[in-house]
C-alpha cells in the first residue's frame, strides 16, 4: 500500500522536522481515516496488541469490539494499581498499549518508554474535550491546577523529552480516554441529612462509619480536601504538599484514626462496594462504578456533590515506545479506533465520561445521553454495561451534568514531589 | 563400579541448586545491590550509600512495624501448633484405614484449592457487622449489638492466617508422626505410661523435626505476607512488607529493597534459632 | 494401638474426632459462604442478603464477559501448577535422597533454599523481571513465572523430604540390599514406597503453593494473567459473584480429583500388599 501521502501543510511539515523521528510510522497518512480498518495490509490481522490497565477501564468486551471492527487482535490485560506502573516500566515487552492514569506519565517520560502520538495522526484532537487541550473550561476559565493537571503531563517537545511541554505541541504524551469526578459516597438512608463540605469526613459524628481509599496518594487528597474544608490547614497546592503540610495532614489523621473516626481504609473496589452496601460504613470515598454497584443492589447510596469541590482524574492510552512497522499501524489505529464512540458509549454506562463526548454520543440512547451527560432526569431505567438496572427513570446524575461536575474540580489524582516522605509517613499513619 | 558417593549427592542435588541459583540468588543479589542506590521522586540512581539503611534503623516505624508481624507470628504459631498437632495426632494414631487417613487429609486441603484472594474476601459476608456470625448471634439472643472487632481488626488478621496457614503445620507434623515406629509407642504402653505422657514425652519428642519444620513455614508465611494483613484489618494495621509493597507500587525500589535485606536477616535469625533447637539435617544423616 | 482391651475406640478418639471435624467445619466456614453467595442473582453483589438465586454468574463465567479471562486464567493456572508439581517433586526428591550423605556444599544450598523462602516474594518477581529484561528476554507465565514459582516450592519441597526421611530406619534397604537388589531396585521398591506420603505431601503442597501464588508471579507472568493475579486486578476495581462462582467452580474439581485419587490410592494399596511381605511394610499402617 502507498504511504506516500502528502502533508497538510507547511506548518505541520516545519513542527514534524522539528519533532524526532518516529520512524517509518510518519509517512502514515494522516486524517484521512474514514471508516474502519483503514490500515489493511495483507497480513494485518496477525498483529496482536495487548493493553494491559486497571480493570477499570481495560475491559474485555472493549478488547473484542475493536478485534471486530478492526480486524487485527486485541487483548486486555488487566493489572491492579500497584503492579501496573512495574510492569509497564520493568516489562515493556509484554505490554503493547499502556492504559494509565495521566500522573504515571512523570514515571515515563523521557526515560523511552512510551512513544509519543503526532497530533496529526489522531483523528479527534478538536473534538477533544478542551479540559485536555487546553487546560480550560469552554467559557475560558482556567481548570484547576491542583494536583496533576492532565494538560501539565499531555504534551511533548520531542520524543526524548525530559519534561513536558509547557505549551500544546504536536506530540501527544497520551490520548485521553476516560475520566471522572470523584467525591464521597454516603448511604442517604442512614444519614438522613444533607452533606455539603469535604469535613464531614472527619466529623465525630460518623465515628466508626467512615473509611478511606488506602492508596497514599489518593487517600491523602481526599484528606486534605476534608481537613482544608475544616478550616485546619490552607494547603498551597493538594496534591503537591510540603513536608509541613504533609506532617500536619498526617498528624490529624493519626488523630483522627486514634479515636476511632476510620472503620476501615480500604484498598479494593469490592471493599468499597462491601463496607457501603452492609452498612459498616455510611461515608466515604468511593470511585463512581461502586456507587453504581451498590445501587444495583436496590442499596440507597448517593454519590454527593460537595461545596469545595471534585477530585479529578483522567486516564490516557499510549503505545510503547518499541512498537514500530506495521504493529504501530496498528497501534494508531486502533487509538482512533478507541475514541471513536463504541468505547466511550461503553464506559458512560459505567459513569465515566469520553474524552470525545461527540462521538460517543451516537452510541448512547438519547435517554442515556441526558441522563449521564447532561443530567437530565432519566425518562426511562437505566441499564449499566451489562443489562443490569442501575437507576431507576425519574432519577437524576448524582451531581448532575458533565459541566456541573467536571467543572468544579478542586484537585486532580496526582504524584507529589515529596512522594517518598509522604508514602514514609502514610505507612506511619497506617500502623498508628 | 562404583559411583563416588559425594559424586551421586551433587548430581541429585543439581537441578535443585541451579533452579534456585538462577531464579533466587541472581535476584537476591541485585536487590542487596540496589539497596545501596539513592533515589529522587522518579528514579533511581545508582550509588553507594548507606542512607537507606540509616533511616529504616533509625525510624520508629521501622520497630513498629517488626513488632506488628512478630505478634502476628508468634500468636499464629501458638495457634496453628496446638491445632496441626492435634489433627496429625488424630489422622495419624486414631484413624486406622490408610484410604480414610488420605482422605481425611484431602478433605482439609480442598479449601486451599479455592484462591487465598477469594477466601479472604468471603471472611466479610461472614464476620462483617451484618454478617452471618453476627447476625446469628444476634439472633440467638447472645448479643444484641453486632461486635465490632470481628472484623477490620487484630482478631480477623490472626483468624485469616490461622485459616489460611494450618495446613502448613499439619503436613510436616503428619510426616513426622507417621515416620514413628509403632513399636516404641506400644513398649511405653506396656511400661504403663497414661496416654498423656506417650504424647508428652514420646510422641512430642519424635517429632520435633516436624514441628520445626513447620513453625518454619508459619514464620515465614506470616513474617512475609502483605495482603492478608491489608485486607482484614481493613487497612489500619500494616507490617514490614504491605510498607515495603507501598514502597515498590511507588518504584522506591532502594528503600523497599533494604528493609526486604533487614528482613530476611531477622527471619534468618529466627529460622537458624529453631535449627539449633532440632537439627534437622542431622536426623538425616543419622 | 492404644485401644481398649475390646478392640473399641477411646474416649480421646471421641474428642479428637470432635476437635477435627470442628477444625473442617472452621475451613469450610467461608467456603459456604461462598458457595451460597456464587448463586446470587444478577443484581446481587458480594455480601449478604442474597439478592434472588441463580445461575448468573456461572454462566458469566462461561460467556467470559466483564468478569475479565477467568477462563483463560484458570488454564494457565493449572497447568503452570501442574507443571510446578512436577518439576518440585522430582527436584525435591531427588535433593532430599542426596542430603541423606554428607557432601560438600550441603551447607550452602540448605541456606540457600532456607533463603529463597523467607525472601518476599514481591521482589523475588521484581529480580526476575528485572533481569529478564535486562537478558532481552520476554517474561512469560511458563518461563520466568515458573522459575519465580520454583523458588518457592521447592524449599517447601525439600523441607517436607527432610521430615520424611528422618530417622528412615535403613534396616529396609539394606534388607534389600542383601537380597540382591540393585540401587536402582531399591529405590524403586523399598525407598520410594516407604516415602511415597511424603512425596504425595510435597506434591499436594507444590501444587497449592502454586495455584495460588501472587507475589512471585505478580511481576513474571508477562502478558498473561495467572488466576490469582487476575482475581486481583478484578477485586481492585470490578466486583462480581463471579469470584465466588470460581470458588464453586474449583472445589466440585477438586472434589472429583480427590475422588479419583483416593480410589487410585486404594488400588495402589490393595496391590502392594498382594505383592511382597518381604520388600517392606510400610510404616504407616498402624
Amino acid at each position: 500500500m502507498n504511504r506516500n501521502r502528502s502533508r497538510g501543510g507547511q506548518i505541520t511539515r516545519r513542527r514534524l522536522l522539528k519533532g524526532a523521528a518516529t520512524g517509518a510510522g510518519l509517512a502514515v497518512g494522516s486524517g484521512m481515516v474514514k471508516g474502519f480498518p483503514t490500515v489493511w495490509a495483507q497480513n494485518i490481522k496477525d498483529v496482536k496488541l495487548v493493553q494491559v490497565g486497571g480493570s477499570y477501564s481495560a475491559i474485555i468486551d472493549i478488547g473484542r469490539a475493536a478485534s471486530k471492527d478492526l480486524g487485527f487482535q486485541v487483548e486486555m490485560q488487566n493489572a491492579d494499581h500497584d503492579a501496573l506502573i512495574n510492569r509497564v516500566v520493568n516489562e515493556p515487552k509484554t505490554v503493547d498499549i499502556a492504559d494509565v492514569e495521566f500522573f504515571s506519565q512523570y514515571y515515563f517520560v523521557g526515560r523511552n518508554i512510551l512513544q509519543p502520538i503526532p497530533m496529526s495522526k489522531y483523528k479527534w484532537w478538536d473534538k477533544t474535550v478542551p479540559i485536555f487541550t487546553k487546560g480550560e473550561y469552554p467559557d475560558g476559565r482556567k481548570v484547576s491546577a491542583e494536583g496533576t493537571l492532565p494538560f501539565k503531563v499531555q504534551y511533548l517537545e520531542s520524543r526524548d523529552a525530559k519534561t513536558f511541554a509547557k505549551a500544546p505541541t504536536d506530540l501527544l504524551s497520551g490520548i485521553p480516554t476516560v475520566y471522572n469526578a470523584d467525591t464521597l459516597g454516603i448511604r442517604p438512608d442512614l444519614i438522613k441529612r444533607p452533606i455539603e463540605r469535604w469535613s464531614e469526613l472527619l466529623n465525630p459524628e460518623f465515628k466508626g462509619k467512615t473509611a478511606i481509599v488506602a492508596v497514599p496518594s489518593i487517600g491523602i487528597m481526599d484528606a486534605a480536601m476534608a481537613i482544608e474544608s475544616r478550616g485546619d490547614v490552607k494547603y498551597g497546592d493538594k496534591g503537591n504538599m510540603t513536608k509541613a503540610e504533609i506532617d500536619k495532614t498526617i498528624g490529624i489523621l493519626i488523630d483522627a484514626k486514634k479515636a476511632g473516626q476510620f472503620r476501615a481504609f480500604w484498598s479494593t473496589f469490592d471493599e468499597s462496594v462491601n463496607l457501603m452496601a452492609s452498612g459498616e460504613v455510611v461515608l466515604q470515598s468511593m470511585w463512581s462504578p461502586a456507587v453504581t454497584a451498590v445501587r444495583s443492589r436496590s442499596i440507597d447510596c448517593y454519590y454527593v456533590p460537595l461545596k469545595e469541590g471534585y477530585r479529578g482524574w483522567g486516564s490516557c492510552v499510549a503505545p510503547m515506545a518499541h512498537l514500530s512497522g506495521l504493529k504501530l499501524d496498528a497501534a494508531i489505529e486502533y487509538l482512533n479506533w478507541y475514541n471513536s464512540g463504541w468505547q466511550g458509549g461503553f464506559i458512560a454506562k459505567q459513569g465515566y465520561y469520553s474524552s470525545v463526548p461527540e462521538t460517543a454520543k451516537p452510541f448512547l440512547t438519547a435517554n442515556e445521553w441526558d441522563y449521564w451527560y447532561e443530567g437530565k432526569p432519566a425518562t426511562e431505567d437505566i441499564k449499566d454495561p451489562y443489562g443490569h438496572l442501575m437507576e431507576k427513570a425519574g432519577r437524576t446524575r448524582d451531581g448532575g451534568s458533565f459541566w456541573q461536575r467536571m467543572g468544579n474540580i478542586a484537585c486532580w489524582n496526582t504524584i507529589m514531589d515529596e512522594d517518598r516522605y509522604m508514602v514514609k509517613r502514610w505507612n506511619e499513619f497506617v500502623s498508628a | 563400579m562404583k559411583i563416588n558417593q559425594q559424586t551421586v549427592s551433587w548430581l541429585q542435588v543439581a537441578p535443585l541448586t541451579l533452579v534456585l541459583l538462577v531464579f533466587f540468588g541472581i535476584p537476591m543479589v541485585l536487590v542487596a545491590v540496589v539497596s545501596f542506590f539513592d533515589y529522587g521522586r522518579l528514579q533511581i540512581i545508582p550509588a553507594f550509600i548507606f542512607d537507606n539503611y540509616l533511616e529504616l534503623f533509625q525510624s520508629n516505624l521501622t520497630l513498629r512495624l517488626y513488632a506488628t508481624a512478630i505478634k502476628y507470628t508468634a500468636i499464629v504459631w501458638a495457634i496453628t501448633l496446638v491445632i496441626g498437632f492435634t489433627v496429625a495426632y488424630f489422622l495419624v494414631f486414631h484413624v486406622r484405614s490408610l484410604t480414610v487417613k488420605i482422605g481425611l487429609f484431602l478433605i482439609c486441603t480442598v479449601p486451599f484449592w479455592t484462591s487465598n484472594i477469594i477466601r479472604m474476601i468471603s471472611w466479610i459476608p461472614f464476620l462483617g457487622l451484618h454478617g452471618v456470625f453476627n447476625s446469628g448471634l444476634i439472633g440467638l439472643g447472645i448479643i444484641h449489638q453486632p461486635l465490632f472487632f470481628l472484623l477490620f481488626s487484630d482478631f480477623a488478621v490472626i483468624v485469616a492466617y490461622v485459616h489460611l496457614n494450618t495446613l502448613f503445620m499439619i503436613v510436616p507434623i503428619f510426616n513426622s508422626m507417621a515416620r514413628i515406629d509403632p513399636g516404641v509407642i506400644e513398649a511405653a504402653y506396656d511400661a504403663g505410661a497414661s496416654r498423656w505422657r506417650v504424647i508428652t514425652e514420646v510422641v512430642l519428642p519424635l517429632s520435633k523435626t516436624g514441628i520445626a519444620l513447620g513453625s518454619i513455614f508459619i514464620i515465614t508465611l506470616v513474617m512475609g505476607d502483605f495482603f492478608v494483613v491489608k485486607i482484614m484489618s481493613g487497612g489500619q494495621s500494616a507490617t514490614v512488607v504491605s510498607a515495603l509493597s507501598t514502597e515498590i507500587a511507588s518504584l522506591q525500589y532502594p528503600p523497599a529493597a533494604a528493609s526486604a535485606v533487614v528482613l530476611v536477616l531477622v527471619v534468618a535469625l529466627m529460622v537458624s534459632a529453631i535449627l539449633r533447637l532440632v537439627d534437622v539435617r542431622r536426623e538425616l544423616t543419622g | 494401638m492404644h485401644d481398649t482391651a475390646d478392640g473399641g475406640r477411646p474416649w480421646t478418639f471421641y474428642a479428637l474426632a470432635a476437635f477435627f471435624a470442628l477444625f473442617v467445619l472452621f475451613l469450610y466456614g467461608p467456603m459456604i459462604v461462598i458457595y451460597v453467595l456464587s448463586f446470587q442473582g444478577p443484581n446481587g453483589g458480594l455480601t449478604f442478603p442474597l439478592n434472588g438465586v441463580s445461575l448468573h454468574w456461572f454462566d458469566a463465567l462461561i460467556k467470559q464477559e466483564r468478569t475479565g479471562d477467568i477462563a483463560g486464567a484458570f488454564q494457565r493456572s493449572i497447568g503452570l501448577a501442574a507443571l510446578v508439581t512436577v518439576l518440585t517433586v522430582l527436584f525435591s526428591v531427588m535433593a532430599g535422597l542426596a542430603f541423606r550423605r554428607r557432601f560438600a556444599g550441603a551447607g550452602l544450598v540448605f541456606y540457600m533454599a532456607i533463603a529463597s523462602l523467607i525472601m518476599p516474594g514481591l521482589f523475588v518477581s521484581l529480580g526476575i523481571g528485572l533481569v529478564f529484561q535486562m537478558l532481552d528476554l520476554s517474561t512469560t507465565w511458563y518461563g520466568s513465572a515458573l522459575g519465580a514459582q520454583l523458588t518457592w516450592t521447592l524449599p517447601y519441597g525439600l523441607l517436607i523430604m527432610f521430615a520424611v526421611l528422618g530417622r528412615f530406619n535403613r534396616a529396609y534397604e539394606e534388607a534389600a540390599s542383601d537380597l540382591g537388589a540393585t540401587n536402582w531396585q531399591r529405590l524403586q521398591h523399598v525407598t520410594l514406597p516407604i516415602v511415597l506420603p511424603g512425596i504425595i505431601g510435597v506434591a499436594l503442597f507444590g501444587f497449592t503453593l502454586s495455584y495460588d501464588e501472587f507475589p512471585r508471579t505478580v511481576l513474571t507472568s508477562g502478558s498473561s494473567n495467572t488466576l490469582p493475579l487476575e482475581i486481583w486486578a478484578m477485586t481492585t476495581d470490578v466486583t462480581s459473584p463471579a469470584l465466588f462462582a470460581v470458588g464453586t467452580v474449583t472445589t466440585v474439581i477438586s472434589f472429583i480429583v480427590i475422588g479419583l485419587a483416593l480410589t487410585s490410592i486404594a488400588l495402589i494399596e490393595r496391590r502392594r500388599v498382594r505383592r511382597a511381605v518381604s520388600v517392606g511394610k510400610s510404616a504407616t499402617v498402624s
